[in-house]
């Protein structure tokens, strides 16, 4: 992972771009992954004092750290014998990253949230019961009215 | 790997994992959607098949028949998953409800802040977003805030007494 991280706007408009490859082809995944990120040029030199000193440092450092959060869908290669049957295509991996900082950290997620709900729109859906009860009610006030 | 019960419970033992390693813990998410395999399209061809074969359940097949079709429908999870290869601790949890995905993700964001080693309580929606990084004058604004409907009630009040005694 050696690109350079996006901005958080561009990384939405890349998730987006994921979710929408993802449902255009009708099958595959979208990873997401969200972790502390630690390799800052600023608090890579105090660390190693920090370990020796104490072996909880990291449970309360001193500043906010930024979030590194990553995206990618799965990568599928066209096997020439075994995909026969199937309309499996090459797909490339592809990757995106944005580095969140902690004062970004709530408005991002409220976005991220957005994306995310617009995104998997596979998932099964609250009101389809409800819908049919209501459909069956309705019928079976239309046959007591007829 | 077992997966947690409820997204509850993913949520709060996932917050004790990272307030113990909050460096090395990462939570991964995976959306996935399948389409049924050559197998499975298969298996119920023949069931339905089957069934065809002998109508004698008349009772029933109306109720089955959506079941049916949803069996052949690309089948859609969402997988969240926390992990710390330090400890090798991994706690899941799966929906595949619509209805959730906001909610897990208010909890990604909460759990993100544990991760930014933010402080916890800002949990209300709207303020956090600007109290982050200077907390404590923003919490003086708040008493400052707080403080002024408080005088404002205290004059209304005095104004009234006054209307009263007149």
């Amino acid at each position: 992972m050696g690109r350079e991280h996006l901005t958080n706007d561009e990384f939405f408009a890349q998730l987006n771009n994921l979710f929408e490859y993802n449902r255009n082809t009708g099958h595959g995944s979208v990873y997401l992954s969200q972790k502390r990120l630690i390799f800052d040029t600023e608090s890579q030199p105090k660390t190693p004092t920090k370990v020796a000193d104490d072996p909880l440092w990291d449970t309360h450092p001193e500043n906010p750290l930024p979030i590194l959060v990553r995206a990618h869908n799965n990568r599928s290669s066209k096997l020439d014998g075994k995909s026969k049957g199937t309309d499996r295509k090459d797909v490339d991996k592809i990757s995106i990253s944005t580095v969140v900082q902690p004062e970004k950290l709530d408005a991002f997620f409220v976005q991220y949230a957005e994306a995310c709900k617009a995104g998997m729109s596979g998932l099964k859906k609250r009101d389809r019961r409800g819908k049919k009860d209501k459909k069956k009610k309705k019928k079976g006030a239309a046959e007591t009215k007829g | 790997m077992p997966y947690l019960e409820t997204s509850a419970e993913w949520y709060e033992q996932s917050s004790l994992l990272l307030k113990a390693r909050p460096t090395t813990t990462h939570i991964t998410s995976k959306y996935t959607v399948l389409k049924p395999n050559a197998r499975k399209i298969k298996k119920h061809t023949k069931y339905l098949e089957k069934r065809a074969a002998r109508p004698a359940d008349s009772s029933r097949p109306t109720s089955e028949a959506p079941a049916a079709d949803s069996a052949l429908e690309p089948k859609a999870t969402f997988v969240l998953k926390t992990y710390d290869p330090a400890s090798g601790t991994c706690l899941q949890y799966q929906t595949t409800k619509a209805a959730e995905v906001g909610r897990l993700i208010g909890s990604l964001g909460r759990l993100g802040r544990h991760q930014a080693a933010l402080p916890e309580g800002m949990e209300d929606l709207g303020a956090p977003a600007e109290a982050t990084g200077i907390s404590t004058p923003q919490m003086e604004e708040d008493v400052k805030m707080g403080g002024a409907p408080a005088e404002a009630k205290a004059n209304g009040g005095g104004k009234k007494k006054k209307k009263g005694k007149k």
